[in-house]
């Protein structure tokens, strides 16, 4: 399938830019179009999302002193927001800047370390790059809290050039790492408990400690001179390299397995014209012709994250809190613990036969019946919907919810012989053998529900 | 992991249409949809994924289980050089001392922390590869991890040396579950172009699910979740729909069900001689134990993953910890296995990406290094040290250890020793062997 009408459009910009939709979020984009589409979407500042913050104050509250309430807050987050892309690329950014709660051991340091992302999420890199380097989380993470000048440790500088600019190896010597490791010295971490007030792109509750710091000469990259952190992020995120590690991995991330040479240029040149704003370099991705090209369509497999995300929200179950963590840990990623500062590894590395039967008894679990606002009644969801009339008004329904609609003539055939065939279909006995809830279960785990 | 596509073993079952209707299955209505070479496929129980390869005892087999140390475990605080006084003088806070490790042979001690691992020495089960490395380390957790798993230095290598060993030992009816990776994340080294490896994190949940107060349409759902899965598979994989995902996910959703079906009806019979430790570590060998145990699911494989080696800060508290888990799940692990009769058939090769720096940093920890050990347990290990241990004196230009043993010669071995396949098959060259295994 391709993406021919403009709701088909609108359906693919919001699994990638977004978390997928409810019925009534997906009728208000199509009825602003696609364009005023990507730019609500690149404008969260000017969308209200008071509602979400006071559904999740709960939680927010008590995310600082617990590792599950931090996670669960952060994943209803992204089920409840109205800011889609806010959150999907604050996402993202965890894993590019992956940190993980594992080693901080201190959750009030993992959810400064999202507040901040978020509030840098979409402005210059060179700030956000910056405002992680003096981030107690990351320097809990990559040990620059003992980063000094009698003994330097290149954990952080290591992993800045290898996976968060520059990439392994490109254009970088160990040597770099050596002298940006000496640059980096003397920070330290205030307090256990960071302020909650984001002063972003400032540090909070970190501190240069003069006599731990490095003062010599460094040459870090060609550039030489008595400087600190603050020169070092500037140095590599000038790079041409990083523009194009960073641009690349955003067209991946948001459209293309493969970008051109050509494609990456275009993200290069308005991360240089922009000073490294993302907010630009996404709005150039976003209403490319590539975005809704065919080799843009459905090739990415869904994260685990990503999959339960886009079930809850498109079904309007708000009350999933306490299942959060259980479930992202069964099928392969729980939030605030990637694996290790590389991120996580995407594609294919999702799907296994572990991970595929846990994505499906999630689906089941959701779809059992009887606990509103943690699983679906769908008799009640089709009526309101008005598709109880016929078997293939509640099958096209349920798909175009769940996977766009996107099935070949035999799964639809299929899918209404499950809830009582085209003639016989009787919706009050569909309701109450199970079928309908079947219906779903089987929508929400077929092989293209997996893909965004 | 990609299924290649011509891997259609699973497709290619004989067909008995009679026990398909005999067990009411709606073959009518539902060959109209699906074609019926993936019903048979999915639904003849007959032509199960198991039984037909595995026709040998587990004790009569060789198996193979690897553990990971992922993060890169300091190789010098676990196999101890307490003779040297260059170690400690590279370790003021760090050092192990003499007296408090636990000795081996050659000057060398183990960590304080692995009494299970000494006990398995003292009985003739535990083998020592000293100073195992590989030219040019690469510090990179993720560059060096890719060259263990994929024993090449290629920069994308699309299998592992396990992928490669399941690739050149391929039957032409084989089980589904002869390699298995005991987690959630699918390690590289398993990676196949020939066979699907399941990854398995416990038994009771690995099962597909229905709801329980609606029988008959939870069975008519699993049904058509398997057709949804064959037809997706089929229509879609032949115009390579969706940069083939479509198909992979198809494909892998047909074999994680069958494989569900297979692992209940033989795991549950299981009963552990020993108390494993109740870490994941414990239970991740426990499972290990079940599955290698069962002669229906012909295990031949088993990849286990633990993590949290990467010390650079406070290492001491922490590598205690993770050496005693390991320790003490290995040697409930070979208790029992030894209990069952499967301490000769099961051999445990254990591996870390790189060791860490000679030199303690200013953190109490140690950063990326080189060379390390590497454990041999169990099955036909020749017993004591292997190799040579690399001085502390006489370190490479950036002061760290020389590796002694390329860790290719160590999987030429096990292949060629325990496997008796031509370890070049596997490895694409030729690395000198050790007389690991009698």
């Amino acid at each position: 399938m391709a993406l021919t009408t403009e709701r088909q459009r609108i359906q693919h910009l919001l699994r990638r830019a977004g978390f997928g939709y409810n019925a009534s979020e997906l009728d208000e984009y199509v009825l602003i179009g696609l364009k005023a589409s990507v730019e609500r979407l690149l404008s969260p500042e000017r969308v209200d999302d008071r509602a979400a913050d006071e559904a999740l104050a709960g939680l927010r509250a008590k995310a600082s002193e617990d590792r599950g309430a931090l996670t669960a807050w952060w994943q209803m987050r992204m089920v409840l927001s109205r800011r889609p892309l806010l959150e999907k690329l604050t996402f993202y950014w965890h894993d590019h800047w992956a940190t993980g709660i594992r080693k901080v051991n201190n959750p009030a340091f993992m959810l400064a370390q999202n507040d901040t992302i978020r509030a840098g999420a979409l402005g210059r890199f060179s700030d956000l790059a910056l405002a992680i380097t003096r981030d107690p989380a990351m320097m809990v993470w990559l040990d620059s809290t003992s980063n000094i000048v009698r003994a330097p440790n290149e954990n952080y500088a290591r992993e800045l050039m290898e996976l968060f600019t520059l990439g392994e190896g490109n254009g970088y010597t160990e040597k770099d790492v050596y002298e940006a490791a000496r640059a980096l010295t003397g920070w330290r971490i205030l307090q256990d408990k960071p302020t909650t007030e984001v002063r972003f792109p400032a540090a909070t509750g970190v501190a240069l400690t003069r006599s731990q710091h490095d003062t010599g000469i460094k040459t870090v990259l060609g550039v030489t001179g008595h400087f600190a952190d603050e020169t070092v992020v500037d140095i590599v995120t000038s790079r041409r390299e990083c523009a194009e590690y960073l641009g690349r991995r955003l067209w991946q991330f948001f459209a293309v397995p493969e970008p051109t040479a050509e494609m990456v240029e275009r993200t290069t040149r308005v991360y240089f014209e922009s000073d490294t704003c993302v907010r630009d370099m996404l709005r150039v991705i976003l209403t490319s012709e590539e975005m809704y090209s065919d080799a843009a369509y459905r090739w990415r497999i869904k994260s685990p994250v990503e999959y339960i995300t886009q079930a809850l929200r498109s079904l309007d179950l708000s009350d999933r809190a306490g299942q959060a963590m259980r479930e992202q840990r069964v099928q392969g990623q729980v939030l605030f613990d990637p694996p290790s500062p590389a991120g996580w590894d995407w594609g294919e590395a999702w799907i296994n036969s572990n991970t595929l039967l846990a994505r499906a008894n999630f689906a089941n679990n959701i779809t059992l019946r009887g606990k509103p606002g943690q699983t679906v009644d769908v008799a009640a969801w089709l009526r309101e919907r008005r598709a109880t009339g016929s078997a293939a008004a509640a099958v096209d329904a349920v798909l175009d919810l769940v996977v766009g609609g996107d099935v070949d003539a035999g799964t639809r055939a299929l899918l209404m012989d499950h809830i009582g065939g085209p003639l016989h279909y009787d919706f009050a006995q569909a309701s109450k053998s199970g079928a309908l809830q079947g219906l779903l279960y089987l929508a929400l785990t077929m092989p293209v529900a997996h893909l965004a | 992991m990609r299924v290649a596509p011509e891997d259609e073993t699973f497709l290619d079952r004989p067909i008995d249409r009679r026990s398909l209707i005999r067990k009411g299955i709606a073959f009518v209505g539902a060959s109209a949809l699906v074609p019926p070479a993936y019903l048979r496929a999915v639904f003849d129980e007959h032509s199960a994924s198991t039984a037909d390869a595995a026709t040998l005892p587990p004790a009569q087999r060789k198996i193979l289980v690897v553990l990971q140390l992922a993060g890169g475990n300091d190789g010098l605080n676990t196999v101890i050089p307490v003779g040297d006084r260059n170690y400690y003088d590279a370790r003021p806070t760090l050092a192990i001392k003499a007296d408090t490790a636990l000795p081996l042979d050659r000057g060398l001690a183990l960590h304080p922390a692995m009494t299970g691992m000494k006990t398995l020495y003292n009985r003739g089960q535990l083998g020592v590869v000293l100073g195992v490395g590989y030219p040019a380390p690469n510090r990179s957790h993720f560059r060096s991890m890719d060259i263990w798993h994929s024993a090449s230095f290629e920069e994308r290598s699309e299998s592992g040396w396990l992928g490669r060993l399941l690739d050149v030992t391929r039957q032409e009816q084989q089980s589904l579950w002869r390699a298995v990776n005991i987690g959630e994340e699918q390690p590289a080294s398993l990676d196949s172009r020939s066979s699907f490896v399941p990854s398995l994190g416990s038994v009771p949940a690995y099962v597909l699910q229905t709801d329980t107060r609606f029988p008959a349409e939870g069975t008519r759902r699993t049904q058509n979740f398997v057709q949804l899965y064959a037809r997706q598979s089929e229509a879609l994989a032949r115009q390579a729909a969706y940069g083939g995902q479509l198909a992979f996910v198809s494909k892998t959703g047909l074999q994680a069900y069958r494989s569900t079906v297979d692992l209940q009806k033989t795991v549950n019979e299981y009963k552990p001689r020993v108390t494993y430790p109740s870490t994941p570590l414990g239970s991740a060998l426990l499972t290990t134990a079940q599955l290698v145990a069962s002669t229906n699911l012909g295990t031949g494989v088993c990849y286990v993953t633990t993590g949290g080696f990467d010390t650079h800060a406070g290492q001491w508290g922490a590598q205690n910890n993770l050496l005693g888990t390991v320790s003490n799940a290995l040697l409930a692990f070979y208790d029992d296995l030894n209990a069952q009769g499967l301490g000769e058939a099961v051999t445990t090769v254990v591996w870390t990406e790189f060791g860490r720096r000679v030199k303690e940093n200013g953190s109490r920890g140690t950063d990326h290094g080189t060379a390390g050990p590497m454990f041999v347990v169990g099955g036909g290990v020749k017993p004591g040290l292997h190799g040579e241990q690399p001085g502390v004196g006489a370190t490479d230009a950036d002061g760290d250890l020389k590796f002694s043993t390329d860790f290719r010669s160590v999987y030429a071995s096990v292949i060629a020793q325990r496997f008796g396949v031509d370890p070049k098959d596997v490895l694409g060259a030729s690395f000198p062997t050790l007389p690991l295994f009698a």
